[in-house]
């Protein structure tokens, strides 16, 4: 065979075997398209959706031993619609008008969420090497070789007209009934849709059981690719399709299947080159090595940074959209005199009994929960920033966190350095990746933010880590990456207490740079920014200026605390710590209980650290009730519980940006400030 | 733009002072100091298989905690005193043939010299009261397990099979009279859900009720509060690493070095009949990346004495094969790969082996796997597998050894329900490296001597394991220097058929002296008997 015939024959053979991957990728991409163009919601659940009615097929027909078509019924046809109307029903439904970013921090709650209530309701567990059956008889036994170059089985030809054929229908959908212009009239303006007759609330849900129903379809067709059934890998390929959903806008339907199309054969082909090419010209090795496992999200943060349309895009038609109204203001901004004196001395109180339980009666256990808690409140004080203050969605804190860990690591490591001078140099570090980060991206915003910072930390993940003078190479495979207690002058910090006392100190610092931030200038013009960005342009306020601010100083501060965190567990347990997974769930515990303050970071901390064995584990219980042979015999609850929780609190960022806590405190300050003056005037 | 915080010079003086003062504390475990070396020379293999006769009935495994409980109540011991009248060792097969044989050779027929056999352990059912030890009572002497069980990407069993071979084993030794008195009792038994470990481990270190802790999780953090808190820990295989200046921590199988080449891996593509290999790791690990260059080097050191070459490597898979395999697959066949090398889990292997089947070439190649030991997946494989070969990190069950630890271990595991499987092994063989601690530091036992005995000898878990020299064994190796290494390099195979597993080795082990890099043909090695 000629070279030139080899090569062609090799290309097309490429775009054979790129065609189920990228089938794949085009479903999900429908879905997040179906999705959007019919609820407004970037939905990063979709994975998460398609992953129950993924499991639930696989237990009733692999497990249970039921028929395929009883088993797909109840998987794609009864659980997935359900699981949309309960979605549209309790959630949506009420944030038709919310921002996008809002909707968007909803659905990472679910995405998270989600699975973990699914594996628990469900008693489901990923089974080795049980692959799921799919839909078709002897679906993955069966071949067909229609060009005589490469085999389909049967699995791979119905997972590629399934998709073909929904972009054909749901394509008609839209454009030929009525049913789909209202589904559309739904998002643009539900208020508007209800004055033509159309019940805007009947609309949406069924938008939502279509949807879900895609999803549950998706999930149940993409399964039989997997050899074990994890909600994990379903997250991965969502974030790998977004590349195919960003090429149309979210909008086009057509243009999400030959994206996703497209992304599976550019991979394919990439790996079917480089690596000889990469042979032939060793300058090629690095991009062959660094690039391939990294690919999708590369491709991914590059769509959304040089296609310059989709900063342009437009999420909603609504005139008003980009005017937020003023948060509602603190609690501790109108508190009344009394109930602010009594306020301080109960926290300072309160405080200082924790602290000496804490200094006196602490085991090694719990001074290593509250250290942690400690610590993790300073890493999510770099999400107060950048959610609270900046009103921007950063999934990628957790890479900037690693930075900090890796540089102690490799300053103490290599040349011996204090880690505390480590820690400056590695919060340096993080700001100037976080700037850099923030400048291809900044006119993204938003949704489409948000999903660049989580390609990026996905690239940290698959790259940057592996580097011997990041990650530490086989030496840290070795004897890992361990880091040393600091030692300050004659203050040794090596033990436990001390180094607590240490993360306290550096807690205060970084609480006060905070506030002093939210108080000064800069914590203006990001509010300015937050409420009108062309507003606060017309006041010679440069948005670019104070988000490259904001995203440095935000992952300043998350390098610090990765920097703490090594310091504390003496590792910087990367995949443990700081995974891109890791830091989906930090802003949504953040978001959940409260991005604006820095009282929200703190309880946030404290709540990842000890809301698991205080209270899921029953520790809080056994002590009230004298003793664990006391404790009800639900005790020790599974920490998964500790995921669906918080998950599902997150969903209530829309309504309470503030979330949860701070609006508690609002609600039970009104009702005192009602009933205070009352009493006072009935004393008089 | 943006208001000065203020007093910024205080600020940097205050902050060149604290720079000037700022150092390192010499008392982390980052500074942890390698295994005391200077222990003894005079090491020996230890066997602790008890000296107890075959249990006539059917043994009654102690229940197995579940994962949701942390603690196991257990019936008291029995008396020490009658146990040990109970275990008076039968005649060995041999002695008996011997003797036979004395009988038939002489005219007048001498009394049969039966050896007894001595055991090493005299004083292992003698009580002594301690006080103050971690987790002993007059009664129990009580472990700890961590493990990942939930949240298990993989979805293989490890904290419940883990656990398994531990309770199989301690019923065992508590079914002959358990040891110094005392019974063996797993008391907390905790499920790390894949990235709580160092919580669970500092649970263990606060609560200071159990001597020991047995430890399989999927990531390995939380040893080093462990070591900290000089628990003897004795750990899973895959955190082999784990032990290398920590000597505190004891493994089945220890990884003194990740990029170090071997002979075993050359000789099983020579002996499969293969020449071109190829390499496959995932990309997202730097293991993964650094086992597949390990093997891609291995093969190329002694490709000139074997006549095999490495052909093909990628290193750069996404993790799960999301993508699948098909332009690797298709690109290792255009290079004419008959052998396939990988550092992938189980559930790869199987997308690799279907992808194989699919592109025509599952016939022409086969595979080693790392990790596939697995009996109900390869059950459930099928005939895919067929032809390829498994790692093993101790003797294969397919492999016929004269080892008692391994007939106590069929008999107490099926009899406790577990499966007869890798997991369950490893923590059987890391429950008797426990005992031979305990044994080894007599009956006024605590932690330090636990570790300091078990320091000074060499394991071999009755011939089921390469034999580990822990006096020298917690150092890491250089390759080619055998000063800390394996006193010889030995590989253990089974290969793949019919959806089971077969021995095909001449003996359990194909074993190198480790004083030289040079090739050489491997012995064939049996460590029982």
């Amino acid at each position: 065979m000629t070279g030139a015939a080899g090569f062609f024959e090799d290309l097309f053979r490429g775009l054979l075997q790129g065609t189920p991957p990228g089938s794949v990728y085009a479903l999900i991409a429908l879905g997040f398209v179906l999705t959007y163009k019919t609820s407004g919601v970037f939905n990063l659940a979709f994975g998460a959706q398609a992953y129950m009615s993924a499991a639930m097929y696989f237990k009733a027909h692999t497990l249970w031993g039921w028929p395929k078509w009883a088993a797909l019924a109840v998987s794609v046809f009864v659980l997935a619609p359900v699981v949309g109307l309960l979605l549209e029903r309790l959630i949506f439904r009420h944030l038709r008008t919310a921002s996008s970013v809002s909707k968007l921090v909803v659905a990472i709650g679910l995405s998270v969420a989600l699975p973990e209530l699914f594996n628990r309701a469900a008693r489901f567990t990923a089974v080795s090497g049980r692959r799921i059956s799919g839909i078709v008889p002897d679906g993955a036994s069966v071949y067909y070789d229609p060009f005589g170059v490469y085999r389909f089985n049967r699995d791979e030809l119905a997972m590629m007209a399934v998709a073909l054929v929904g972009t054909l229908l749901l394509g008609a959908l839209f454009r030929f009934t009525m049913l789909g212009l209202a589904m559309r009239a739904v998002v643009e303006s539900p208020r508007m849709t209800e004055l033509s007759g159309i019940d805007a609330d009947r609309v949406s849900a069924f938008a939502w059981a279509l949807s879900s129903t895609f999803a549950g379809m998706a999930g149940v067709l993409i399964a039989p690719r997997f050899n074990s059934l994890s909600s994990g890998d379903f997250f991965t390929l969502v974030v790998i399709a977004m590349a195919a959903a960003a090429t149309g806008k979210l909008v086009s339907l057509p243009r999400a299947l030959v994206g996703g199309l497209c992304l599976g054969w550019f991979v394919a082909e990439f790996n079917t080159f480089l690596p000889g090419w990469s042979d032939d010209h060793g300058w090629l090795k690095p991009f062959q090595e660094n690039l391939t496992p990294s690919l999708p999200f590369v491709l991914l943060f590059g769509i959304l940074v040089l296609w310059r349309a989709i900063g342009r895009e437009r999420e909603t038609s609504d005139p008003l959209a980009g005017v937020a109204p003023p948060p509602p203001a603190l609690a501790a901004q109108h508190r009344h005199p009394k109930l602010t004196l009594f306020t301080r001395v109960f926290g300072a109180v309160f405080l200082t009994a924790v602290g000496l339980v804490v200094w006196f009666r602490a085991d090694v256990l719990w001074m290593h929960l509250v250290t942690t808690a400690v610590i993790m409140s300073v890493i999510y004080l770099s999400v107060t920033v950048i959610t609270g203050m900046a009103g921007q969605i950063s999934l990628c804190q957790g890479a900037f966190g690693a930075i900090g860990g890796f540089m102690v690591f490799q300053m103490a490591d290599r040349f011996d350095m204090s880690v505390l001078a480590a820690a400056v140099l590695g919060a340096a570090a993080a700001a100037a990746v976080g700037a850099v980060l923030s400048l291809p991206v900044l006119r993204l915003g938003g949704v489409w933010l948000a999903i660049a910072t989580l390609a990026f930390a996905f690239f940290f993940d698959a790259v940057i880590v592996k580097f011997s003078w990041v990650g530490g190479g086989p030496t840290a495979l070795l004897t890992g990456t361990r880091v040393p207690r600091p030692l300050l002058g004659p203050i040794d910090f090596a033990g436990d207490r001390a180094f607590l006392v240490l993360a306290v100190i550096v807690l205060a610092a970084v609480s006060a740079a905070v506030i002093q931030l939210r108080e000064g200038t800069l914590g203006r013009t990001l509010m300015a920014l937050r409420g009108s960005e062309v507003a606060a342009a017309s006041i010679g306020i440069s948005a670019a200026r104070a988000r490259i601010v904001a995203f440095a100083v935000s992952a300043a501060i998350a390098g610090v605390g990765g920097a703490l965190l090594s310091m504390h567990q003496q590792n910087v347990n990367y995949s443990a710590n700081f995974g891109p997974v890791n830091a989906l769930f930090w802003l949504v515990i953040v978001v959940a209980l409260g991005a604006r303050t820095v009282e929200g970071a703190i309880q946030a901390g404290a709540a990842f650290a000890l809301f698991e064995p205080l209270i899921l584990q029953g520790e809080l219980f056994a002590w009230i009730l004298r003793g664990e042979d006391h404790l009800p015999g639900l005790f020790p609850i599974s920490g998964s519980w500790r995921v669906v929780l918080f998950g599902l609190m997150a969903m209530q960022f829309a309504r309470h940006p503030e979330g949860l806590i701070e609006y508690g405190k609002r609600r039970v300050e009104a009702r005192i400030h009602r009933r205070l003056p009352a009493r006072e005037g009935a004393a008089a | 733009m943006f208001r000065p915080l203020g007093k910024a010079s205080a600020v940097w003086a205050v902050l060149a002072l604290l720079a000037s003062a700022c150092g390192n504390s010499p008392s982390s475990d980052g500074a942890a100091p390698a295994a005391d070396t200077a222990a003894s020379d005079a090491a020996a293999t230890a066997t602790t298989a008890p000296v107890a006769p075959e249990p006539d009935a059917e043994p009654e495994p102690a229940e197995t905690p579940d994962s949701s409980e942390a603690t196991e109540e257990t019936e008291p011991a029995a008396e020490p005193s009658e146990e040990a009248g109970a275990t008076e060792p039968e005649a060995t097969d041999t002695a008996e043939s011997e003797a036979d044989e004395a009988a038939t050779d002489t005219a007048e027929p001498e009394e049969p010299a039966v050896e007894e056999p001595v055991d090493p352990y005299p004083q292992r059912h003698e009580f002594v009261a301690l006080y103050g030890v971690p987790g002993v009572t007059d009664d129990e002497i009580q472990v700890a397990v961590i493990g990942t069980n939930a949240n298990n990407p993989l979805g293989t069993c490890v904290l419940d099979c883990f656990v398994t071979g531990i309770q199989s084993y301690f019923d065992y030794v508590n079914d002959s009279g358990g040891v110094y008195g005392r019974r063996l009792v797993v008391g907390e038994l905790l499920d790390d859900e894949l990235i709580a470990n160092t919580d669970r481990a500092l649970k263990v270190i606060a609560d200071d009720d159990t001597l020991a802790v047995f430890l399989a999780g999927l990531l390995p953090h939380g040893l080093g509060d462990l070591h900290e808190a000089r628990i003897p820990t004795f750990v899973w295989n895959i955190d082999g690493t784990q032990s290398v200046n920590r000597d505190t921590i004891f493994t089945n199988f220890v990884i003194g070095c990740t990029t170090c080449t071997s002979r075993g891996l050359p000789w099983l593509v020579r002996e499969a009949g293969g020449s071109r290999v190829a390499f496959l790791g995932y990309g997202v690990s730097a293991n993964s990346q650094s086992c597949t260059r390990a093997f891609a080097d291995s093969v190329e050191l002694y490709s000139a004495e074997l006549g095999i070459e490495a052909v093909y490597l990628n290193d750069t898979l996404a993790y799960g094969l999301p993508n699948g395999v098909g332009p690797e697959v298709t690109q290792m066949i255009d290079a004419g790969v008959d052998f396939v090398i990988s550092c992938m889990d189980l559930n790869a292997m199987l997308t690799l082996a279907q992808e194989l089947e699919r592109q025509g070439a599952r016939d022409q190649i086969t595979m080693l796997h790392p990790n596939s030991y697995n009996a109900q997946f390869v059950a459930d494989a099928g005939p895919l597998f067929d032809g390829d070969h498994v790692l093993v990190q101790f003797v294969g069950f397919e492999y016929d050894v004269d080892s008692d630890l391994r007939d106590a271990y069929h008999q107490w595991v099926s009899a406790h329900g577990g499966p007869v499987a890798e997991q369950t092994m490893v923590g059987w063989i890391n429950a008797d490296l426990f005992l031979t601690g305990l044994l080894e530091a007599g009956p006024s036992f605590d932690r330090p001597s636990i570790i300091g005995s078990l320091n000074q000898i060499t394991y071999g878990a009755d011939g089921l394991i390469n034999p580990i020299d822990w006096s020298r064994q917690h150092n890491a190796v250089v390759e080619g220097v055998p000063d800390y290494d394996y006193e010889q390099e030995c590989v253990s195979y089974v290969r793949m058929e019919g959806g089971g597993f077969v021995g095909f080795q001449p003996a359990p082990w194909m074993c190198w002296p480790n004083d030289s890099l040079e090739w050489s043909e491997p012995t064939p090695t049996d460590f029982s008997g």
